[in-house]
């Protein structure tokens, strides 16, 4: 929040209590490439600044300064650097400085030093836990914040505790429920499930990798044309070298078109949920996906390999005349690589 | 829908835009001033690809931008790089810079490409310092600090770390082996890479490490390459613009983060140039400059970025002679004409070469 008595603070060459402070102004030697036209707060507030750095003060005028300073420009990489080197220097209670942080960081999410500031802050305190707690909570105003959820795969990557690590598929699967196109949330599932190790509950890696591929079909079939979950889905199988044929059942009624209205119903596999009703179909990750298992399948078979090239190059006309997502590149690469072909984009 | 031809782009006007923002920033930019070097670059950059520079800045102005550029080279006991502007260089202060005045490792890649693109002869760079200095910022892990002090230290750093030593065409400063495992472990199970090892696959970095693989001569094995090129190919939106992570919307200046990351693999041609042409043309501001994505306000890095992709993924040459820019050196990200002065001119003179004198330029 803002304080409206702090925006009215006096500048600090007609604060007194600075009055000892000798004021330095930004020197360029010459006339500078893209000078900014600096407000008269800023350039008296680093003024200050570079006197105070220039002197070494390190006192609790300089945390009000720096704070200052960093309001009006989050991106002052030098006002942080001294800030944190001050709060070390007058071992000042961190909990408080996390707090301002806790402000800082939801209004500045996308400024690389708020984040930087506070993995500092985190290895002095050595408490990783209300972390979690925060992160959830700024995910709520930017859920594809590329910096709070690399804090996040820090937090736990750093600190390593069962304890932290114990909520985080749950987490994932809310955050999934919310939007299942949320791409960083299944990265961070990925991240947790197979790059951070094995914790106790996981040891059984056949349960897990069933669990997940489990996981990823329900919503594959919930929003089948969501290229988050069958990157997924890919990554699961490259990671834990299973063919791509073993999900053949799975993956062929997302690569027809849909089955005609009055159609009986086929019988329930839970290995292969169904696209749900009134999804477009086909699917052109799923007709990806079996041209996969087709080349696989063919090995040297050129021919079938071409063949499967074009079908999908047909294909994918029709679909961008129906004006889906991207399927004439999906088409094209597919043909290219199919024919071993990246010159020419006709078949 | 039957194709339409492309609206004209308007290169004068977004070489305006440029020149504007050098000339000057109003008080709501303050925080450029950290990244200062960097939004130099692209200003000059644009003026540079659109063949523009000549046309719409003096030779006076040229000069004394490059005594500034120079004058944020500085040294320290950690070697001499460029910081990014002078936001902490106190008056009269002639005594050795503190540590708050610090180079910086992305700044120091933009300063040589700013000097190359203004034709300098490099007659004042401090080559040892600089390799000093790439050593200062490397960690034990690979990766390179953004500054000897520490700061951030991801794929971007890398890049200009491999940026920088290709340019001095020396690579003493870094050790590669590690620095080539750090690329390795920032990998994703999609095919891009992500900041750092454990991150999302994002456009920017994912470039930053197939381009320094390549300048380091590197080749991702086939397998990884395919992954890598499906992913990249399926950023590219209906709209023709490119996304930098899947299901995000596009963004201009992905559609050379990705663009340029398929031509570095050799698959340029899997781009729809046409559509990425008829996306960049849409982001055109009215007034000059490009936008991240239509309606908003343009800047200098959505400006460069589409044009650099243009540039090395140019539509038909049907769309007429506005679409035309200068080719460009994918790796260095620099024109062609730029990159060949900056490699001729950054490296050290080597004593053995000194009969080959009349061979320079070569």
């Amino acid at each position: 929040m803002d304080l409206p008595a702090e925006e009215e603070q006096p500048l600090y060459s007609q604060r007194p209590e600075w009055a000892d402070v000798v004021p330095l102004e930004q020197y360029e030697s010459v006339a500078p490439l893209a000078p900014i036209f600096y407000t008269d707060e800023y350039r008296d507030a680093t003024n200050y600044f570079r006197g105070i750095v220039k002197s070494g003060e390190m006192s609790p005028r300089v945390l009000e300064l720096t704070e200052n300073i960093i309001r009006q420009n989050p991106g002052h990489y030098s006002a942080w650097q001294y800030r944190y080197k001050t709060l070390m220097a007058l071992k000042s209670p961190l909990d408080d400085e996390l707090q301002l942080m806790d402000e800082l960081a939801i209004k500045h999410l996308k400024t690389y030093q708020v984040w930087h500031h506070r993995r500092l802050l985190v290895q002095q305190t050595r408490n990783p836990g209300p972390e979690l707690e925060f992160i959830a909570n700024s995910l709520q105003v930017d859920t594809k914040n590329y910096h709070t959820w690399s804090y996040r795969q820090w937090i736990l990557a750093y600190f390593n505790d069962d304890a932290l690590w114990s909520h985080e598929l749950d987490f994932m699967e809310s955050m999934l429920e919310s939007d299942v196109r949320n791409n960083s949330a299944w990265h961070h599932r990925f991240f947790v499930v197979f790059q951070s190790g094995v914790r106790s509950g996981d040891e059984d890696r056949d349960a897990v990798v069933r669990r997940e591929l489990a996981f990823v079909k329900e919503r594959i079939a919930i929003a089948p044309n969501n290229a988050s979950a069958w990157n997924y889905l890919r990554g699961v199988l490259d990671h834990t070298k299973i063919s791509y044929c073993e999900l053949q059942a799975f993956v062929l009624p997302y690569s027809l078109p849909q089955p005609p209205l009055g159609t009986p119903p086929e019988v329930v596999d839970l290995e292969s949920p169904l696209p749900s009703k009134n999804s477009q179909l086909p699917c052109v990750a799923a007709v990806e996906f079996m041209a996969d298992i087709h080349e696989a399948a063919g090995g040297g078979d050129l021919v079938k390999a071409t063949e499967v090239g074009y079908v999908l190059y047909e294909l994918g006309k029709y679909l961008t005349y129906r004006s889906f997502g991207n399927p004439w590149q999906m088409s094209t690469i597919l043909y290219a690589r199919d024919t071993g072909n990246t010159g020419s984009r006709n078949p | 829908m039957l194709p339409t031809s492309l609206p004209p782009l308007s290169k004068g006007g977004h070489a305006t835009h440029c020149k504007r923002c050098l000339s000057g920033l109003p008080s709501s930019q303050v925080d450029i001033d950290p990244a200062k070097l960097a939004l130099s670059f692209y200003c000059l950059g644009s003026l540079d690809v659109s063949g523009e520079l000549e046309k719409k800045t003096r030779g006076w102005e040229r000069e004394q931008w490059k005594e500034w550029i120079w004058s944020q080279q500085t040294s320290g006991h950690y070697g001499t790089g460029f910081r990014a502007s002078s936001y902490m260089t106190a008056k009269h202060s002639t005594e050795e810079h503190s540590v708050h005045d610090s180079p910086q490792i992305i700044m120091t890649y933009t300063a040589l490409l700013s000097l190359a693109i203004l034709r300098d002869n490099f007659s004042r760079l401090d080559r040892k310092g600089l390799l000093k200095f790439l050593r200062s910022c490397q960690n034990t892990d690979g990766s390179f600090s953004s500054e000897p002090l520490g700061g951030d230290s991801d794929l971007r750093t890398t890049f200009c770390a491999f940026a920088i030593s290709t340019m001095l065409d020396d690579w003493s400063g870094m050790d590669v082996a590690s620095a080539l495992q750090f690329i390795c472990s920032c990998r994703t199970y999609e095919g891009g890479y992500g900041q750092s090892p454990f991150g999302e696959a994002l456009g920017g970095t994912t470039y930053c490490a197939l381009a320094a693989l390549r300048l380091a001569t590197k080749q991702l094995d086939p397998l990884d390459r395919q992954k890598t090129v499906r992913w990249l190919v399926q950023n590219q939106a209906s709209n023709g613009g490119f996304s930098g992570r899947t299901n995000k919307d596009a963004d201009a200046c992905y559609c050379f983060w990705c663009g340029a990351s398929l031509h570095v693999l050799d698959a340029g041609d899997l781009v729809d140039k046409a559509k990425m042409a008829s996306f960049v043309a849409f982001c055109q501001f009215k007034f000059g400059g490009i936008a991240k994505i239509p309606g908003e306000h343009p800047d200098p890095y959505h400006t460069y970025l589409s044009l650099a992709a243009v540039a090395l993924l140019p539509p038909d040459s049907s769309e007429g002679t506005s679409w035309a820019l200068c080719p460009l050196d994918p790796l260095l990200n620099a024109t062609y004409q730029t990159s060949s002065w900056a490699r001729a001119h950054i490296p050290a003179l080597k004593v053995d070469d000194d009969d080959a004198l009349g061979d320079a330029g070569i």
